[in-house]
């Protein structure tokens, strides 16, 4: 599965951007899907770097590729307090999604979930409902809806 | 107006495809056809044809890595704009682009 409850989080410790990123990869590690924070962490700043993945609207979507991702996963986190991220529209962040990909041998369904997650977030009432979750199910159902073609 | 529009960001998994459906939701409310071109990691999806490049009025490129077979596009006003500005505002970035037409 490319994310399950053990990848959610709805009360990241994390004030910050860096310390959001570790504490989610570090869930990751966790559940056997990177076989190092350092390593992924690393290519998920890489990223971060280029321009912020904070895209406005309280969600951020840091992303990496790398060899220590074992399969494709999203990790789901909520802050309560907020999070600054440099983003788009200046306002912190509620709800991340940590995406990794590993670098070889991707599968290719796995992808299309990913671009259609990022699809979705541009949708005000998924969003919302993210938002509201107060349970992993809630968070694990909406993701369900994600439909492949 | 009809638009054609190729979005592609350096990792191509988030971006590529949040700038795809913000143009798209974009033109629709601004009463544009659009088709939109994702170059991401999972390759090149809805694919621009030459018969709709001619049909194209205009074209946007919403990408911060080189678009592939960009002389699909050579004769065509062509609008470039970073991904971003798509997500963040996809119907200034269409009103834009369509002053390029104007001049």
């Amino acid at each position: 599965m490319i994310i399950n409850e053990n990848l959610i989080t709805l009360d990241l410790e994390a004030k910050d951007r860096g310390s959001a990123i570790i504490e989610l990869s570090q869930l990751a590690f966790n559940d056997g899907k990177v076989t190092s924070v350092d390593d992924f962490v690393k290519s998920v700043f890489e990223r971060e770097k280029t321009y912020t993945t904070g895209v406005g609207n309280g969600i951020a979507i840091p992303h990496g590729k790398s060899d220590a991702v074992k399969e494709a996963m999203i990790v789901f986190g909520k802050s309560v307090h907020g999070i600054e991220w440099d983003s788009l529209d200046g306002n912190p962040v509620e709800i991340i999604f940590l995406l990794g990909i590993p670098n070889k041998n991707v599968n290719g369904i796995h992808l299309k979930i990913l671009s259609q997650l990022s699809r979705k977030l541009m949708d005000e009432k998924f969003v919302e409902r993210l938002k509201k979750a107060n349970d992993k199910s809630d968070i694990l159902e909406a993701l369900s809806d994600i439909n492949i073609e | 107006m009809k638009i054609v529009a190729v979005t592609a960001c350096p990792t191509g998994i988030a971006h590529t495809y949040m700038a795809a459906e913000a143009l798209e939701k974009a033109a629709k409310q601004l009463g544009h056809k659009i088709k939109v071109e994702t170059q991401g990691s999972i390759g090149i999806e809805n694919k621009i044809s030459k018969k709709e490049v001619d049909e194209a009025d205009l074209v946007i490129f919403a990408a911060d890595v080189a678009v592939k077979e960009e002389s699909r596009f050579k004769d065509k006003p062509i609008y470039k704009v970073e991904a971003q500005k798509a997500i963040k505002n996809a119907k200034a970035v269409i009103e834009d682009a369509l002053k390029i037409l104007q001049k």
